[in-house]
């Protein structure tokens, strides 16, 4: 069976993401654009999470809970849980080692997170956007800990990248790269070296004109999406990852 | 320095000329953005290679009055649009972020 994924979705708690992109309005488009699965990873933050929980239950999307943790390379990496629990945990930690700089709204957006009936519960008050004082072998390591996949980000795009921040794609405990447009093989030069890592899309969504595009394909075969309890099965999820193209 | 100055003095380009001339609190030199939201002073200059919009985010959280970009690194239009919104001047240089750091020192240095 293949699903449509989006593992890269930012709401009203980016500073850059807009504030019409509430946890619900964020599954509702996801249900009118048939996509089945998809993360909330908002920066450095998890707090969207409960939300997007209640709400991907109200439209029978199957969630994942995330974050798009930055550490001290300044790459951006997709940590991704079947329960808002360890997101929350991950986020509670990456706050502590965030710098103390403030963020100012009226300058680089609002940082609000709400309920699931989306009135607002609070707001975080360091700017999201800057570094966790976090390599990223120990950023990875933490979210294997916690049971999590990690998915480096856009590693195609000129900033926040692995490419742009090391200039290669090193060895790491990756599930799959995220790129913003699958790599040409047909063209011999100029073709970034994916290391035989799995290849997805997703939309990076900041507006809600974004949501699903660029979702791609999830072949899980015969296995379950969800677990008993009705979270999705990374088991299954880390294994159709695998069938992904390179 | 005032920041119209500031191209001439470093003998480079300035690709988005729409500022308010201040005074220039001082600068910094940096290609990790985070690093420079830590630590670029307020009203000041950063010095990077990091030529893309989000320096521009960084120059407007930071007040800052330009930003220099080494190496002739391409700026993107999108880049010189969000500085021109912003008020933060651009200048681009084929001098290294050594050699700019080293050129400004004397003047803005504390």
């Amino acid at each position: 069976m293949i699903v449509r994924a989006d593992f890269h979705l930012h709401s009203c708690l980016s500073p850059c993401g807009d504030l019409s992109m509430s946890p619900k309005t964020i599954a509702r488009t996801l249900a009118e654009r048939d996509v089945h699965i998809a993360a909330l990873t908002d920066h450095n933050s998890a707090l969207n999470c409960p939300a997007f929980d209640a709400a991907c239950r109200e439209f029978d999307i199957t969630a994942l809970f995330g974050i798009e943790a930055q550490g001290q390379e300044e790459c951006h990496i997709l940590c991704l849980f079947a329960e808002p629990e360890p997101a929350l945990e991950l986020g509670k930690e990456l706050y502590d080692l965030m710098p103390p700089v403030m963020n100012v709204p009226e300058k680089m957006g609002d940082q609000v997170y709400v309920d699931e009936n989306e009135d607002i519960a609070g707001e975080v008050d360091k700017y999201l956007i800057t570094s966790a004082e976090i390599g990223m072998e120990d950023l990875s390591r933490r979210v294997l800990e916690l049971g999590g996949l990690v998915i480096p980000a856009h590693v195609d795009r000129p900033s926040f990248s692995l490419t742009s921040q090391l200039g290669f794609i090193p060895d790491g405990p990756w599930d799959a790269l995220e790129v913003v447009r699958m790599p040409d093989r047909s063209q011999y030069v100029n073709v970034l070296d994916t290391r035989n890592y799995p290849l997805i899309t997703s939309s990076d969504a900041h507006f809600v004109e974004h949501i699903g595009r660029r979702a791609f394909d999830l072949d899980i075969g015969d296995e379950p999406l969800c677990r008993k309890d009705g979270r999705a099965d990374l088991k299954t999820i880390r294994a159709a990852l695998l069938r992904r193209p390179r | 320095m005032k920041t119209s100055e500031l191209a001439g003095f470093l003998g480079a380009r300035c690709v988005q000329d729409r500022f308010e001339d201040r005074t220039i609190a001082g600068a910094y030199t940096s290609d990790l953005l985070s690093d420079a939201i830590a630590h670029a002073p307020d009203d000041g200059v950063l010095i990077t290679i990091q030529a893309h919009k989000n320096t521009v985010a960084v120059g407007s959280l930071k007040d800052l009055c330009a930003i220099v970009i080494c190496n002739n690194r391409p700026i993107p239009d999108d880049m010189i649009e969000a500085a021109r919104d912003e008020g933060i001047a651009l200048i681009l240089t084929s001098e290294s972020q050594f050699a700019v750091s080293g050129k400004l020192y004397p003047v803005l240095g504390t």
